[in-house]
């Protein structure tokens, strides 16, 4: 029994050290001197950072919590054209990142761009570029970021009103209230966890993103850390604004997990509620219901797919060049390894924590899967400092030769940094699934006379099935629209579509990015299809 | 079954490290086509295999430095002597780049014995005929772009851009870094606008009428030009016209594309191969034909593109060197800053 408990103590213990280990190595600097030959530049820089951050923060949060929650309330509760359709369609912005969204925003709005190209042959030959709307820099940041994050908001605030009950609809009936107001009366307070954790997801994911806001030239929190690693080549000073970042970002992450606990209670008291029936919606209310949806799904979805698809044929030779077969292959590979190394641990420290209920291992857990919250560009230097230091004051005083080329520029290094930053998806897809597995089977199972390992391999695992298929699934989705943490670590002659998009953007060949940007766009759209069911928890239907 | 392919598939995780081979190992910044083209040329020719890290030139230095004599890294290319200059001030270079083939073929200015110029590309001044005269533009120079009478009339792109932060840095080598500070102040107050964009956005903005003058390089109006832009590119870029500005003086400020040969670099003799290949007539023309930078070498004449629309007779400046973009560049930025350049 001790000896069974050390595997699950060990394995939780080493996961925790490496989720830890960038965190450490970021906090750890703090306190280093950072040089001081910047110093002015460095006030002037660090304002503009916090400045950034918190206007980009403040308004994608007020667009993503008006969009998830007006678009989910529409399709939760009524019935007009296309609501059954939209349900799940709304999901697919998430295939688009909000650098490709910011690729097409400037694609198709720039002086000279497609906007131009339609008025063009609408209209004739004439100076359209000054009355068409620019949106570029912050405004460009914030719709990009907006329109890829909403889903966020919409999937948890909808799984929340899917389980409201009906008395509290008719409470605010009985009460007179009208439609809107019950909505912002009755049922936002109630769906209140969900929306948050919702919310708390977009803030997290807001303040990591890189790809938008570095196309857009705009310095935050974010790419600043990056800027000032490299232009004034200061990992402390790098180090010290990601400390601030982390603090910020793990009382979100708090936030968010307090918030789910609440969420979850909620959905677990599905028993006794009467089944809900949908509104129908008519005349000028039903058009408006479809107009509003369809213009985010448009906006979200159609317009940055269309732009691409443009590009991508009216460049077609960026199509000849692109390397689709390696690409493609370079993905799966890392989503298999990575997948396979994620489930394994978070399997062993689930039935870990499911067979002792060790408090330690609990807290253990919890510490792992906050690697989550940290921007991928601070995971990725973390761990490239960490690894030089560890080398050069380890390794090498040990009279070793260097480790550095296993860790840096390889695979094994790359996986390693993705199992840090996703370790949450895969414990916490495995822990939902365990929790639909009642106790009592394994208590059956060992009356039976069923040892541990056969009750976990021929019990615990068929019925995780499902949940292990969608968390592979997952794990693809975020692999191939990851950016920051491939760019940096990645080994020669690799790259994904989300490298091979960035880098051409970043050399001002737009209409090169178009093509890795479309295959990137229609896989995670395949992926979104395939669980869209899975995501919105629809058994009913 | 399952088990082995696990097995090889965690066994292929570190092989990749172990490979050893006739190779050179490249962390590329320029991402032309044209120049992986010129790689797969040489791997033919030579037989040493050519291995790319693309990325953006500020993680790819990193990246050497963090390593630091461990690197990989044989050729650092990229498309900016402040760059090779600044990696070089940093010690992260060697020498070896002295073969009488290279030495032949590079003008002493455009190179140093860790690193050396492969492509040439002048930063000048766009302009809208229609808006701008030839009086006003008469005698023009970088230091004219100060001038309160462009007040509401210029754009360029962010301070942080290196291509403005090597030519701020050759003005500090010229005038001295109290006059560049006056001066970026002026050029503050000119701008049309607050930075954005890229070089082709500066020269669309003038072909819009946002602007009247830009401040970009010289081969984004000929790629415009050349159509791979799309149509309206190519429309707009007829609109605008090049200037080359302090004829009258040091020339046209010239930067270039450049090679730098890693210290610690794993296959030298390769790496400087790699640099005589890209140095030769033929591999100078393929730059010159699809990149549209002016050619390195003498005897290769650029692109009919370039020579037709911006001209060839102007004076480059000779004087200033190269490795002064390097060494003034933190000043660059530093003076930028102060002037309220975003």
């Amino acid at each position: 029994m001790f000896k069974n408990l050390n595997i699950w103590f060990l394995s939780s213990l080493l996961v925790s050290i490496f989720v830890l280990i960038p965190i450490l190595t970021v906090f750890s600097s703090f306190f280093e001197d950072t040089s001081n030959y910047y110093q002015i530049l460095k006030n002037t820089f660090l304002l503009e950072y916090i400045t950034n951050s918190l206007i980009l923060l403040f308004c994608v949060l007020i667009f993503t919590f008006l969009i998830g929650t007006g678009t989910a309330y529409l399709v939760s509760f009524f019935e007009f054209p296309l609501s059954n359709f939209f349900k799940w369609a709304l999901i697919l912005s998430f295939a688009v990142p909000p650098y490709i969204y910011a690729y097409s925003l400037t694609a198709f709005f720039e002086n000279y761009g497609t906007a131009f190209t339609i008025l063009k042959n609408l209209f004739g030959d004439a100076n359209y570029n000054r009355n068409i709307p620019k949106f570029d820099g912050m405004l460009g940041a914030i719709m990009s970021i907006t329109f890829s994050l909403y889903a966020y908001v919409y999937i948890l605030s909808r799984a929340s009103f899917l389980y409201q009950s009906q008395n509290l609809i008719d409470l605010g009936k009985n009460l007179g209230f009208s439609k809107f107001k019950s909505f912002y009366k009755v049922i936002l307070p109630a769906a209140r966890p969900a929306i948050i954790a919702g919310l708390s997801l977009v803030a997290m994911e807001t303040l990591a993103e890189f790809g938008a806001v570095d196309f857009f030239s705009i310095n935050t929190l974010t790419t600043g850390i990056y800027n000032s690693w490299i232009t004034f080549d200061d990992l402390a000073f790098a180090n010290r604004i990601s400390s601030f970042l982390l603090l910020f970002i793990f009382s979100l992450f708090i936030i968010e997990n307090l918030s789910r606990k609440k969420a979850k209670y909620h959905f677990n008291a599905r028993g006794g509620f009467k089944q809900k029936e949908k509104i129908k919606l008519n005349g000028r209310q039903s058009f408006l219901a479809f107009t509003l949806c369809f213009l985010i799904f448009f906006f979200s979805f159609i317009f940055p797919l269309s732009q691409m698809l443009y590009w991508t044929l009216k460049f077609p030779e960026n199509l000849f060049d692109l390397q689709i077969i390696d690409l493609l292959l370079n993905t799966i590979y890392l989503t298999l390894l990575s997948s396979l190394f994620l489930i394994v641990f978070s399997l062993i420290s689930n039935y870990g924590n499911r067979v002792t209920k060790n408090k330690t291992l609990n807290i253990l857990s919890t510490l792992s899967i906050s690697g989550y919250a940290i921007p991928g560009v601070i995971l990725a230097i973390a761990f490239i400092t960490f690894i030089a230091w560890f080398d050069n004051s380890i390794i090498k005083s040990l009279g070793f030769t260097s480790i550095k080329k296993v860790f840096i520029g390889s695979i094994l290094g790359l996986v390693i940094v993705y199992f840090i930053r996703f370790y949450s998806l895969a414990f916490n897809g495995i822990k939902s699934g365990y929790e639909k597995i009642n106790i009592s089977v394994d208590e059956s199972a060992y009356l039976l006379g069923y040892s541990k390992r056969k009750t976990f391999m021929n019990i615990h695992v068929p019925f995780l099935r499902n949940s292990l298929l969608f968390i592979i699934i997952l794990i693809s989705l975020e692999i191939i629209r990851e950016l920051p943490i491939t760019l940096i670590l990645r080994p020669f002659n690799f790259e994904t579509f989300a490298t091979t998009a960035y880098i051409s953007a970043s050399e001002d060949l737009l209409e090169a990015a178009a093509a890795p940007s479309l295959f990137l766009i229609l896989i995670a759209s395949l992926f979104i299809i395939i669980t869209s069911k899975y995501i919105l928890r629809e058994n009913n239907e | 079954m399952k088990k082995i392919t696990i097995f090889a598939l965690i066994t292929s995780l570190f092989l990749s490290t172990l490979a050893v081979a006739n190779e050179v190992n490249v962390f590329n910044a320029r991402h032309y086509k044209a120049d992986a083209e010129l790689y797969s040329k040489f791997t033919s020719m030579t037989g040493i295999k050519v291995n790319l890290i693309n990325g953006k030139s500020g993680a790819l230095e990193k990246r050497i430095i963090e390593e630091g004599a461990d690197s990989s890294a044989d050729l650092y290319i990229t498309a900016d002597a402040g760059r090779c200059g600044a990696m070089d001030a940093k010690g992260h270079l060697q020498g070896g780049l002295t073969s009488a083939a290279i030495k032949a073929a590079v003008p002493k200015s455009f190179r140093t014995s860790k690193w050396t110029g492969i492509a040439k590309r002048a930063r000048i001044i766009y302009y809208s005929p229609e808006r701008v005269t030839g009086a006003e533009l008469s005698g023009m120079s970088y230091e004219g772009l100060a001038d309160p009478k462009w007040k509401g009339r210029l754009v360029i792109r962010k301070s942080s851009n290196i291509y403005n932060k090597s030519l701020v840095a050759s003005l500090i080598e010229n005038n001295g870094k109290k006059a560049t500070a006056e001066w970026a102040k002026g050029v503050v107050a000119n701008m049309a606008r607050d930075s954005k964009g890229n070089d082709r956005a500066q020269i669309m903005a003038v072909a819009a009428g946002e602007a009247d003058i830009a401040v970009a390089n010289t081969y984004y109006l000929a790629l415009m030009l050349s159509g791979k832009k799309g149509a309206e590119q190519q429309a707009a870029a007829k609109k605008v016209k090049a200037f080359f500005p302090n004829q009258n003086g040091r020339g046209t400020h010239m930067n270039v594309s450049c090679a730098a040969l890693v210290k610690g670099a794993p296959n030298k003799d390769n790496a400087v191969k790699l640099v005589e290949f890209l140095l030769t007539p033929q591999s100078q023309e393929h730059f010159t034909n699809n990149t549209f930078e002016f050619p390195m070498i003498d005897g290769v004449s650029p692109s009919p593109l370039v020579v037709n629309n911006l001209g060839l007779d102007f004076q480059q400046d000779m004087k200033t060197k190269l490795a002064s973009y390097g060494k003034n560049q933190a000043a660059a930025l530093e003076v930028m800053t102060a002037a309220g350049w975003k």
